[in-house]
């Protein structure tokens, strides 16, 4: 197991796949992080008209780059989680649905395990973008290894 | 980056167009005009215009676009817009031709609404503007928006600004005044107010002030527009950004369907309804929705609520820089040279209400119609002002009227009478208001009102450029609001949810209910 894929955006029960990746994965192995921006944010400009070009660029680069630091905190946390036991780690953030862009990644280059948090309980607080299970546990040509929700 | 696509799309575009023209123009889609409503069909004469000018358009973009060589550049950037502003204006000719009237004929098939007296699509406003737009919601979260499209959604907006801006045109200085006064109360009330109960829900709900920030603007001032204007200013985070635009389009299409159900039920007039939707309608796309929603075929109700929205847009900057500085005061995180007043007023002063006034200037000078017109419509009784001597009464309409004169008591109205009895046609304004006065009181028998109506007809007509305004605005309108439906995601809708859902309810339902009573009770049924 040196290659491990975690698919992670930083909500709890990713949090717990997280600590699960790093747990499992073997002294030198490298740790893989894919972080996906839910193509939810393409809508997000809902269906303004009344706001000069200005007023929307301002809008669009504050939430890109709200997001930017978002995911720039959460992959320093797991660097840094990741070079404690000693991992090498590298990241890729993709926009889209999530489950395809696991499925993409996975077509894309060889792991030995993927490690993603099951979906979080109804009425958790957060973003309504679930990667959808059932599809990438049918479809997925890797090991899935699913870290139960910690509340679920 | 070169933007323009090598695609077939907006020749086939161009080609459907074309052919809608040719079809109506032969009579080869009789049969279905028939089956549509037959004389009572109303889009027969822009069947077969509209389709051949703008099919020609996209036919020769399109073989251009396909067969051409593209390089990048503004010239590259702008031309990639044609294909996905030529899918939209098909969009909107499909619902309103073919579409919203075959709704029409399965709601008569359906019967009327228990004791409403209405039919099923009336009730629920199902015409074609919102049909139109959730048309734009279904293709955009079913299907997707076509690659080749996207660039030229974006052009929705410039549909409705270009919208607003000639609607400028067709107001009177009184109704814009009256119209005006009624709108800065009424928003000035309801938006402060709104503002402040979202602030301190929110300061009892303990949410942080960048989501009290962002909700109080989306929730009190014109919904998501408010929302982009305010969130850099507040620092908001981006999941707070996501449940207030969530928030804000679930109820914002919602009151869409729901606002026009009541305006029936209360029987409102097209003024009343025009400024309880201006109001209560967070989002100020589904003001302009639900304007043309209750009242499709005349631009009344929109003018009202358009005057409304206007206002709001006004209002933002001050909502804007009032956040900025409650901002800043609570959180040492905000930076204090960031509320920059200047800047601020310029970034989201709307430009387009300038056009507004600028067309409305014009329009008061006469330039597009003759001098004291109202609504485009203007008094001539001579042929050389558009009178048809053909419109003389005949010999037995005098004698009905002879015969019913002596009913007539007020002296005003006896004269006027009297007056269109010799000339045979109506003389001046004031008598035609004098008769329209005694139409309206029905004193005569039916046959002498509807004489008189005839004679009101004949004196007054609606000038030619007013009419093409009035023409361009429906569409422009239609148009807009259709690729407005495009960017209408459900995974956007679908973030609503938190605490700001339920604040936004507290507050949407309130406003809505409270501009519903203060209309009801302080807005007369005219302006």
């Amino acid at each position: 197991m040196n290659n491990i894929l975690l698919s992670s955006h930083g909500t709890e029960g990713a949090r717990a796949a997280e600590r699960m990746a790093i747990e499992l994965a073997p002294a030198d192995a490298t740790l893989h992080h894919l972080i996906v921006v839910p193509d939810l944010w393409k809508g997000m400009m809902g269906d303004d008209w009344l706001n000069n070009g200005v007023s929307r660029d301002r809008y669009a680069r504050y939430l890109e780059s709200e997001l930017g630091r978002e995911v720039e905190e959460h992959c320093e946390r797991i660097r840094s989680r990741a070079g404690e036991k000693g991992l090498h780690y590298r990241n890729t953030v993709v926009l889209g649905r999530p489950e395809a862009c696991l499925l993409r990644r996975c077509r894309e280059a060889d792991y030995d395990l993927v490690v993603m948090g099951s979906p979080r309980p109804k009425g958790t607080p957060g973003l309504r973008s679930r990667m959808a299970t059932e599809r990438v546990t049918r479809a997925l040509p890797v090991p899935l290894l699913l870290v139960p929700h910690p509340h679920g | 980056m070169v933007y323009t696509k090598k695609s077939p799309a907006l020749l086939i575009v161009g080609l459907i167009m074309l052919a809608i023209w040719f079809l109506a123009s032969n009579g080869m889609m009789d049969p279905y005009i028939q089956h549509l409503g037959g004389s009572k069909y109303k889009y027969t004469s822009e069947l077969t215009s509209i389709p051949l000018y703008f099919g020609i358009l996209a036919a020769a973009f399109g073989l251009w676009q396909l067969f051409g060589s593209h390089r990048e550049g503004h010239w590259d950037y702008y031309s990639s817009s044609v294909a996905g502003a030529m899918f939209i204006l098909l969009i909107a000719m499909l619902v309103r031709w073919f579409v919203a009237p075959e709704v029409a004929v399965i709601s008569h098939a359906f019967g009327k609404v228990g004791d409403t007296g209405k039919y099923i699509h009336k009730l629920l406003g199902l015409n074609y503007v919102v049909l139109g737009i959730l048309t734009g919601i279904v293709i955009v979260n079913v299907f997707g928006v076509p690659k080749w499209a996207e660039n030229g959604v974006r052009l929705s907006r410039l549909g409705l600004k270009t919208g607003v801006i000639l609607l400028g045109t067709l107001y009177s200085a009184a109704e814009l005044k009256n119209l005006g006064g009624l709108s800065i109360v009424m928003i000035g009330v309801f938006v402060l107010g709104s503002v402040g109960a979202v602030l301190w829900l929110g300061a009892r709900m303990k949410i942080p002030n960048s989501m009290g920030g962002v909700l109080s603007a989306g929730m009190g001032v014109c919904g998501v527009s408010a929302t982009v204007a305010a969130a850099p200013v507040v620092q908001a985070k981006s999941v707070e950004i996501a449940y207030t635009i969530g928030t804000i389009l679930l109820w914002g299409v919602a009151c869409m369907f729901v606002f026009p159900i009541i305006g029936n039920l209360f029987g409102m007039s097209y003024v009343q309804f025009g400024a309880w939707a201006g109001t209560g309608i967070l989002n100020s796309a589904q003001v302009a929705g639900a304007a043309l929603a209750y009242q499709p075929d005349g631009i009344e109700t929109l003018k009202v609520a358009e005057i409304f929205n206007i206002t709001r847009v006004l209002v933002l900057p001050i909502i804007v820089l009032w956040l900025a500085v409650w901002y800043v005061k609570r959180e040492e995180s905000a930076v204090a040279g960031q509320v920059n007043v200047g800047r601020v007023i310029f970034e989201k002063f709307p430009m387009f209400v300038i056009g507004f006034l600028i067309m409305f200037a014009l329009s008061s000078t006469g330039i597009f119609a003759p001098p004291n017109h109202y609504k485009g419509k203007y008094f001539g009784n001579t042929v050389e002002s558009g009178f048809k001597e053909s419109n003389l009464l005949k010999d037995a309409q005098i004698a009905v009227l002879q015969a019913e004169a002596p009913k007539v008591q007020r002296e005003n109205r006896k004269a006027a009478l009297q007056r269109l009895i010799e000339n045979r046609k109506i003389m001046s304004i004031d008598d035609d208001d004098a008769l329209r006065g005694l139409v309206n009181a029905k004193i005569l028998s039916r046959d002498a009102n509807k004489i008189l109506k005839g004679a009101h007809k004949a004196v007054r007509h609606t000038a030619k450029k007013i009419k093409a305004f009035r023409k361009w605005i429906t569409w422009l309108f239609a148009f807009g609001l259709v690729g407005l439906g495009m960017q209408i995601t459900i995974s956007s809708m679908k973030q609503a949810g938190g605490q700001p859902a339920v604040i936004g309810a507290f507050v949407g339902l309130g406003k809505a209910v409270l501009s519903l009573i203060v209309v009801l009770i302080l807005v007369s049924e005219t302006i």
